[in-house]
């Protein structure tokens, strides 16, 4: 049997027995959607919040105090202003390209959109993770050149160790933490939007494949 | 309670409510997921309905809502699994037209397709619904020549597994 009759046999088909009446759609829509834009959303607005309060409580908590030693506090107040403000940017484009997606666009640029809110959320990881690693380089830079930055920071008398021993345990001290907060991070998205994005990827990819071949 | 927009929407889709039910049918494999993407595709052309301007028939704008919503918008809850699949349901009504052979080509008809990837689906659920490549392409979001190159490449391949 070919399609065309295939065809017929759907055309025939009897409507569906379990009718949802009009009450029960008025139920339904009252309640909230469960769609992966949602979770996209809530995983963004999580992301924000978990990066806007460590930067916030290490200010609080006198991390920085060390830097206040070395004359550091014009330059953090500076970069934490600067910060608030790209934090914002960043927030008003997520709410943006977050309400733009809409179920009534051609199902191309919908996807499209999706995966923008998606990577909206993914420059802001980045901009911190990338922010944690220049200004540690930036702060270790103006450490090692502060004369007897042992003494200052520390209280050690600087005769009674090897400096050089010491500055190279600080740096590699640092690149491994640091190192190990990537990995952890890294496997944390990998994990949470590839099991998330997946499905809509493949799509993404499927539908736009051949236009590409194509070039049209 | 309600507005005059609420009631006018519940109207239309209430009217239309089987294009939805044949989407969910061919997008998920049981009840909970079908009533799942159902509840799904009503919250969506809910909240989209004051932009439906009517230029185009209320049932065409539906169709592309309730594909969009099955392709990217809907996840398969987990608790979905634990119940009695689709494939030992049948459609059987009590009609004296309705014959146990199309019963049985309609199944066949329904389990080809489910194992199309969700494009494909929704390529050859326009073409049964006879919809034109023009419309189709639009729907996509594709040009019509691609439309028309993954139409029958999808086609091939539900004929494959029609007549295998």
């Amino acid at each position: 049997m070919d399609l065309a009759n295939y065809k017929k046999v759907w055309k025939d088909q009897p409507e569906e027995r379990n009718k949802i009446s009009s009450l029960d759609i008025y139920k339904m829509t009252q309640s909230s959607s469960t769609s992966i834009v949602k979770w996209i959303f809530m995983i963004g607005l999580v992301e924000f919040i978990f990066w806007f309060s460590i930067n916030y409580f290490a200010t609080k908590s006198g991390t920085f105090e060390p830097y206040a030693k070395l004359n550091l506090m014009t330059f953090l107040d500076y970069s934490n202003y600067l910060h608030y403000l790209i934090v914002l940017l960043f927030l008003l484009l997520f709410y943006r390209n977050f309400s733009s997606v809409s179920a009534i666009d051609d199902t191309k640029t919908l996807m499209k959109k999706i995966l923008l809110v998606r990577k909206t959320v993914k420059w802001y990881v980045y901009y911190n993770l990338i922010g944690v690693v220049v200004f540690s380089i930036i702060i270790n830079v103006l450490i090692f050149n502060t004369p007897n930055y042992l003494s200052v920071l520390y209280d050690i008398n600087p005769s009674s160790i090897d400096q050089e021993q010491m500055m190279t345990i600080i740096i590699i001290t640092q690149i491994v933490m640091i190192a190990l907060m990537l990995l952890v991070l890294w496997l944390f998205y990998y994990l949470l939007y590839g099991i998330l994005l997946k499905k809509l990827n493949k799509n993404y990819l499927e539908l736009t494949k051949l236009s590409e071949i194509e070039g049209i | 309670m309600q507005n005059k927009l609420e009631k006018k929407f519940l109207s239309d889709f209430v009217k239309n409510q089987n294009i939805v039910h044949k989407v969910c049918r061919i997008y998920t494999t049981n009840q909970d997921q079908h009533n799942d993407l159902f509840q799904e595709i009503a919250i969506q052309v809910w909240k989209n309905y004051s932009k439906f301007r009517g230029e185009a028939k209320f049932s065409t704008w539906m169709y592309r809502v309730a594909l969009n919503t099955a392709i990217s918008l809907y996840r398969k809850s987990s608790r979905s699994i634990k119940t009695q699949d689709f494939s030992d349901v049948s459609f059987k009504i009590e009609s004296v037209d309705y014959d146990d052979t199309k019963d049985q080509q309609l199944k066949a008809l329904y389990t080809g397709i489910r194992v199309l990837s969700d494009i494909e689906k929704a390529l050859i659920f326009l073409y049964l619904e006879d919809k034109p490549y023009k419309e189709i392409a639009i729907t996509l979001g594709i040009t019509e020549v691609n439309a028309r190159v993954k139409m029958n490449r999808a086609k091939d391949k539900l004929k494959k597994s029609l007549n295998p």
